[in-house]
């Protein structure tokens, strides 16, 4: 394979591996605990920031040639940045969340999340001292280059493997969640909220629960991105791209992480990279506009007429009755009505 | 202004509520039996229901106490009132659609194991034991009511009837020390009803405490004792169905017509 191949399967690949966690990370608030997080890319972008300022140590002043300003500037070794993404994805979902999910429904809810999906991005725009305002962040350094002295291209690999590493560490995190108790009544917490607290479960608790796991998860997803990227602005996390995971999430199979992981593939990386081959064509810019509004449709065509994804949610099924079941049921009174 | 007493298992005293200047439940009082079904009868309108969610936790009360077994549960949230054993049932089906009749049972399981991230985090060696005995419980109560080949049955695909049965069985598989039941035959056929009917009799013997929202005064004769009658908000009267029967107040505002 010749070396420009290698370079682009690969970053195709490690951007396949950041959009699948996204993906775990969203359908874990919407798929499985039904939290409608419209402000999900704000948390992959405050990810982002936080590695990207932890990375490129302490900002320099424009009087000594620096050019982009930002606070919490740090040199922090290898994975601390992409840990310390996920826990301040996780805090800013708890700030968001105490705002946004505790006393408010799930249509309110929505609505307050696209608000703050907007206000964020109108915030880091603005305050350009925060990080850096419209032009962004820039030349971040990728880790581990200093330490591993390796060709370019076998970088590349390095980091497909990292990204590897850090989709099973997601994985293993999402699927405790979904495959325990915990999942289950995270789905009745979805499916009817009012019955599941009168059944003695904190809604608010795990709603909260769902939502901070999901930010943690944003957050390491924007970290592994920027690190790979090495740059990050405001145009990275337009409130549109969070409509890009919610119809990976509609398409794959809204529940079921391995349908996620389907979807992650079939939309943001197959879809919008089969669009990269279209000739250009009309108007600059109109292939990108496009792409949103197909985006738009291709969710609309799914929940109209395939509202379970491709891979729908699993059916839990429980063994049958074991012997000290049937010991059990012989035992009971003899049926009664009918 | 009654005070409850001290040993009462479930007692209300002085309960208030409104909606927007509308007084649903004003000053209403009173106390249920232990091992009993006790009926909450009224016409529309009356506050029946009100009083369920301000016992269930599911409203606050603007005024008023309600205790449960000496302890004061006034105004604590619903999954806080659920943790004291009082599980309520809902008028309109609140199944969990998208989860099987065997999840929704789970669910409901008191004491679950696995249902905290860390907990989840150790693993299914961890929760599986206790799983396994919720299983071998929530099949034993299918088997009960008839719905054993339901198991596997998305809840959200049940009839109307069905509905009815699972809201009734959750309601019995988390184990309550008192039910609160909102018209739990609403709705459904005469011979499904009876059916529910044999159950909560057969709940009763069993030794459970019921509180039962009912319209049809044939069912809340068969059934409850005491029964508890209100009206504009208060308790007008209380008593066997008998003694009801004879009283002129309640026959003024609810039997007559």
């Amino acid at each position: 394979m010749s070396v420009a191949w290698q370079f682009y399967i690969s970053t195709v690949l490690i951007y396949l591996g950041v959009d699948i966690i996204a993906c775990w990370g969203l359908n874990l608030q919407f798929g499985v605990a039904g939290l409608v997080n419209f402000a999900y890319i704000i948390f992959q972008a405050a990810g982002a920031y936080t590695a990207a300022v932890l990375t490129l140590g302490p900002a320099v002043p424009p009087s000594k040639g620096g050019f982009q300003t930002y606070v919490g500037g740090a040199h922090w070794p290898f994975p601390l940045p992409i840990l310390a993404a996920g826990l301040v994805g996780g805090a800013l979902a708890a700030v968001v969340g105490i705002i946004g999910i505790r006393r408010l429904r799930s249509d309110y809810e929505a609505m307050v999340m696209l608000v703050v999906s907007l206000i964020a991005t109108s915030v880091a725009i603005n305050q350009v001292r925060l990080v850096n305002g419209p032009n962004g962040l820039a030349l971040v350094p990728k880790p581990l280059a200093s330490l591993v002295n390796l060709s370019p291209i076998g970088y590349q690999w390095l980091f497909v493997g990292l990204t590897a590493v850090v989709c099973v560490c997601v994985y293993w995190l999402v699927h405790v969640v979904t495959s325990s108790p915990l999942g289950r009544t995270l789905r009745a917490v979805r499916d009817n909220e009012p019955a599941a607290s009168a059944l003695g479960k904190n809604v608010t608790g795990l709603r909260m629960l769902a939502f901070v796991l999901g930010g943690v998860i944003a957050g390491i997803s924007g970290a592994i991105l920027v690190e790979f990227i090495s740059a990050w602005s405001p145009g990275s996390w337009l409130y549109a791209e969070t409509f890009v995971y919610f119809t990976a999430i509609i398409v794959g199979g809204s529940g079921n992480n391995f349908g996620v992981m389907v979807g992650a593939l079939l939309v943001p990386v197959a879809f919008l990279e089969a669009t990269r081959f279209i000739p250009q064509f009309g108007p600059p810019g109109l292939i990108d506009a496009l792409q949103w509004i197909i985006v738009g449709v291709l969710a609309l065509v799914f929940l109209w007429f395939w509202p379970r994804g491709v891979i729908p949610e699993r059916r839990r099924r429980f063994p049958t009755a074991t012997a000290d079941d049937r010991r059990r049921l012989a035992l009971l009174p003899p049926r009664t009505g009918r | 202004m009654t005070r409850p007493a001290a040993g009462a298992f479930l007692a209300v005293a002085d309960l208030h509520r409104e909606f927007g200047g509308v007084r649903a439940v004003n000053g209403a009082s009173f106390e249920i039996p232990p091992g009993r079904i006790t009926g909450l009868i009224g016409p529309n309108g009356a506050g029946k229901s009100t009083v369920l969610n301000l016992i269930a936790g599911a409203l606050r009360p603007s005024a008023g106490r309600v205790s449960f077994r000496g302890q004061d549960i006034t105004g604590q949230p619903s999954y806080r009132v659920a943790r004291h054993g009082i599980i309520r049932t809902f008028q309109l089906s609140s199944e969990f659609a998208r989860l099987t009749v065997l999840e929704n049972l789970l669910v409901a399981a008191p004491d679950p194991r696995g249902e905290a991230l860390w907990q989840a985090a150790l693993g299914k060696w961890y929760w599986r034991p206790r799983e396994q005995e919720m299983v071998a419980q929530a099949r034993e109560l299918m088997a009960r009511f008839d719905m054993s080949g339901k198991e596997d049955e998305y809840a959200g695909n049940l009839s109307g009837g069905q509905k009815r049965l699972l809201e009734l069985m959750r309601g019995l598989m988390a184990r309550p020390a008192l039910l609160l039941l909102d018209e739990p035959m609403a709705g459904v056929n005469p011979a499904l009803a009876r059916r529910i009917e044999q159950h909560l009799l057969d709940a009763c013997a069993g030794g459970l405490s019921m509180l039962m929202i009912e319209h049809e005064l044939a069912v809340v004769e068969r059934l409850c004792d005491p029964v508890i009658v209100m009206a504009q908000g208060r308790v007008i009267s209380q008593g066997t169905m008998a003694e009801i029967r004879a009283d002129q107040e309640v026959l003024d505002a609810y039997l007559i017509g």
